[in-house]
């Protein structure tokens, strides 16, 4: 493990103003953390832990109320150029895919290729071809998202965020929204972009993933980070009695 | 097969029943009035052929080229302004968001006819502008209040996860806007803006009043010479009508076949 941390969180919380001037919700508290090169960090936790708020923190797609996130060196904060910067390194893969519907699988992929890391054509070409075979869909490059599955379209979503070559990438309960029979070819993806050594953060109800391709477990609670552990340790010994009571209602 | 067919014999009854009462209720007003059609003179005010045999357009036929020519330079500014002033509504600038807004309340809260005299007899005079300029400038800013909001609709309705997969790729705000929202909104748009381009053409018809002619100016004119109300009047609409109804179905064909989803 390198000494510098490609991710450091410190301090940091966040609130949502409550209905109808109801107490604020916390959903982050006091979260500090580091995450080094390579790591793949899994983030579990009862519903309304705070995991996905964590996460949506740590692109700028939510503002923080108070603390610091650094991705690379780079300061998250109200600098449109940090933003920016940020925003191309960190690649991110939601529940619900989100593709460009009116765009083929290509376009999709190519997009921000062009027209935020100003490739040309031909190395686009190159890039979209090379992702798709590592994701297993080469023959669907012409197809629109809704001529695909479920687990087709998350994989081409797991492409089009490798595409901008970020250095993290995080993922949002990517298989929450798939049928059975599809979680494995998306977890497959996955797991082959950790063992080539991608940083990844992943909100996952996955247990099966976490203990396969996981390195750190963060179990969250209530905003807070309840144990911070290797994979090995948290699923033979957890520390924590909500850890515990969790583990027992999942597994 | 015998039930579609039962069907189509008693919607045609239907039909012919409706026909019948118009037919007579026109009969019935003409007669009261003494009406004397006459039909044969009504092509000649369409298009008619010159003593040296050449064919001449008509006044009908004038004006008709006269209205489409104003309705289409409206349409595609009252495009641009719809979504220019959609966009201000949606912008984070309080400036433009309080210039759309006077703008779209001025608008929608006063009568076109209105809009168009204060254009015509209060600010053409200070620019020197003539009145076709001012017809297309009062009939595309009336129109392009009503598109914004058909636009500012179909741009809130595409869900949060197309910007947030955008922002999240790193694609600046214009470059999101450019390829995945405007298209996708485009599309959704496009019914009820066709919707708006008939209004369009169908309010051109006031722009014969600040001394345009237009078509219905052209049946209005005809009328005072040679009293054939009944018989321009039916053919004025008829026009409308026709323009109407092939852009309502030129769109539905175009909406058909570039759909992509479902």
């Amino acid at each position: 493990m390198t000494s510098k941390p490609i991710i450091s969180i410190t301090d940091l919380n966040k609130t949502f103003p409550g209905p109808d001037k109801a107490p604020e919700v916390i959903a982050v508290k006091d979260v500090t953390v580091d995450i080094y090169q390579g790591e793949v960090v899994v983030v579990i936790g009862p519903s309304g832990a705070g995991k996905s708020t964590l996460l949506r923190c740590l692109n700028g797609l939510e503002d923080f109320d108070s603390g610091s996130i650094i991705i690379d060196n780079i300061p998250l904060n109200h600098h449109h150029k940090n933003r920016l910067e940020i925003r191309k390194e960190v690649g991110m893969v939601f529940q619900s895919f989100n593709l460009f519907p009116h765009m083929t699988v290509r376009e999709n992929i190519g997009l921000a290729v062009r027209r935020v890391r100003k490739k040309s054509v031909l190395e686009c070409e190159k890039i979209t071809a090379g992702l798709l075979e590592k994701v297993g869909i080469t023959d669907k490059i012409d197809s629109y998202p809704s001529q695909l599955s479920g687990g087709q379209q998350q994989r081409v979503a797991i492409a089009r965020a490798l595409a901008m070559n970020p250095k993290v990438m995080l993922f949002d309960e990517a298989t929450s929204a798939l049928d059975p029979e599809m979680i494995s070819e998306v977890l497959d993806v996955m797991k082959n972009l950790a063992k080539d050594g991608m940083t990844m953060v992943v909100v996952t109800h996955e247990m099966g993933f976490a203990r396969e391709a996981g390195s750190r477990i963060l179990f969250m609670d209530n905003g807070e980070i309840v144990e911070d552990r290797k994979v090995e340790d948290f699923f033979l010994d957890p520390n924590e009695d909500r850890s515990k009571a969790f583990l027992s209602k999942v597994i | 097969m015998i039930l579609v067919r039962k069907e189509i014999f008693i919607d045609s009854i239907k039909y012919l029943l409706f026909l019948g009462v118009v037919i007579t209720i026109i009969f019935l007003s003409s007669a009261n009035m003494n009406y004397n059609w006459q039909w044969y003179r009504v092509p000649g005010y369409i298009i008619f052929r010159s003593a040296d045999g050449a064919l001449i357009p008509g006044r009908l036929l004038t004006g008709l080229v006269l209205t489409v020519k104003i309705s289409v330079i409206s349409l595609v500014l009252a495009f641009f302004i719809g979504m220019i002033t959609a966009l201000f509504r949606l912008s984070s600038s309080f400036t433009a968001k309080l210039v759309a807004r006077i703008y779209l309340e001025l608008i929608r809260n006063t009568p076109l006819l209105i809009q168009l005299f204060v254009i015509y007899f209060v600010i053409s005079p200070v620019f020197n502008i003539n009145p076709f300029i001012s017809a297309v400038l009062a009939l595309s800013l009336f129109e392009g209040a009503y598109a914004s909001e058909i636009i500012r609709g179909g741009i809130t309705a595409i869900s949060k996860g197309q910007w947030e997969s955008a922002y999240s790729l790193g694609l600046n705000t214009i470059d999101t806007y450019r390829f995945i929202l405007l298209p996708q909104t485009l599309k959704q748009v496009l019914p009820p803006l066709t919707g708006q381009a008939v209004s369009l053409i169908k309010d051109s018809a006031l722009v014969s009043t600040i001394a345009i002619f237009d078509l219905t100016m052209a049946g209005q004119s005809i009328i005072s010479e040679t009293f054939l109300t009944f018989e321009i009047w039916f053919t004025v609409a008829l026009i409308y009508l026709l323009m109407t109804v092939s852009i309502s179905t030129f769109v539905h064909r175009l909406e058909k076949r570039s759909r992509y989803d479902q």
